[in-house]
């Protein structure tokens, strides 16, 4: 009788985990004009794992979420961005949903 | 109005990190179409294609009619842009462009088809609020040479962001060699561009149309 309460307690944190998708948030040098972020964009669109993309131009970031489960290794986030021709600062996961952050964003906090 | 773009250019200066005209180079994997219309000496539309963030490949087409003379030139080319240098700074960027082709050349004043040669290069600054560019453009062969070095800079009335509608406003200094323009062609020009549709048109100093878009995809 103890196994089900279990099963149903790691079911219940497997989905709240999958449910919280994971953001990964990089400050970029370079960041000026649209056509920039629009190129950034087009790049990181191309990894599987990329739900959605925000670029700030205001704020100097680039912030990807990323689809359940999934995930893409810094090096390979650096170098997509390297390859677009811009210069990554830092790399920063956090669990904010990029719904979150678009509001702060607008509200003009970082 | 020369007087009055180094005048500029040194306010420029004084008030910070200034900006750029149109890129040879978008972004990698990205097409780049343009058209301009230069007062009616200068006629040029052109497609490439980057299949790296520092080099793309492509062609084009320059139409030029000197306003002095009959002169007239027609050259279509292919053309390889490359990125020798950027700078990815703070609150700015800045990069150095040239770019080489070959084509051919018809005209006016000489007989038949010529081969033409294509040279330049472009140094550029851009910040989200100052812009400035120079860029020199060779076109010549055995019979012609033209060159059209081409001065911009410009001031955003506001900080754009992405999505939204970015406005310049700009000033422009142009000189063209052999014969097509006699001393510097000034003009005013409005910039807007948004995602990648880029437009921009103005006066020059002789009442003429100064007029260019370009998209990027």
């Amino acid at each position: 009788m103890k196994f089900l309460p279990r099963v149903l307690l790691s079911l219940l944190l497997l989905a709240s985990a999958s449910a919280q998708a994971a953001t990964i948030e990089m400050q970029v040098n370079g960041l000026v004009c649209a056509f920039c972020a629009q190129g950034i964009e087009k790049q990181l669109r191309k990894f599987p794992a990329t739900a959605d993309v925000i670029v700030s131009l205001e704020h100097k970031l680039v912030a990807v979420a990323l689809k359940d489960g999934q995930d893409i290794p810094d090096t390979e986030l650096r170098r997509a961005l390297t390859n677009a021709g811009y210069t990554v600062k830092a790399v920063q996961r956090t669990e904010t949903p990029l719904a979150e952050l678009r509001q702060r964003l607008k509200q003009g906090k970082s | 109005m020369f007087r009055w773009s180094i005048g500029l250019a040194g306010a420029l200066a004084l008030a910070g990190p200034m900006s750029v005209m149109a890129k040879p180079i978008a972004f990698a994997d990205g097409y780049t179409v343009m058209a301009e219309y230069g007062a009616g000496t200068m006629k040029e539309a052109q497609l490439f294609y980057a299949p790296r963030y520092d080099f793309s490949v492509g062609g084009g087409h320059v139409e030029l009619d000197s306003d002095q003379t009959a002169k007239s030139r027609r050259i279509n080319y292919a053309r390889l842009n490359y990125l020798v240098h950027r700078w990815n700074l703070d609150d700015a960027q800045a990069n150095l462009f040239a770019w080489g082709g070959l084509g051919s050349a018809t005209g006016n004043t000489f007989s038949g088809t010529l081969l033409a040669e294509n040279a330049g290069a472009q140094a550029d600054y851009e910040t989200r609020r100052v812009y400035a560019s120079f860029k020199t453009d060779l076109q010549r062969s055995s019979a012609f040479s033209h060159r059209i070095d081409t001065l911009q800079l410009g001031l955003a009335p506001y900080k754009h962001e992405y999505g939204g509608v970015a406005t310049w406003l700009l000033v422009q200094g142009r000189q063209y060699t052999g014969g097509i323009h006699r001393g510097t062609e000034s003009a005013v020009l409005v910039r807007l561009f948004k995602g990648g549709a880029w437009i921009e048109a103005g006066v020059t100093n002789g009442g003429k149309l100064q007029a260019m878009a370009m998209f990027n995809f």
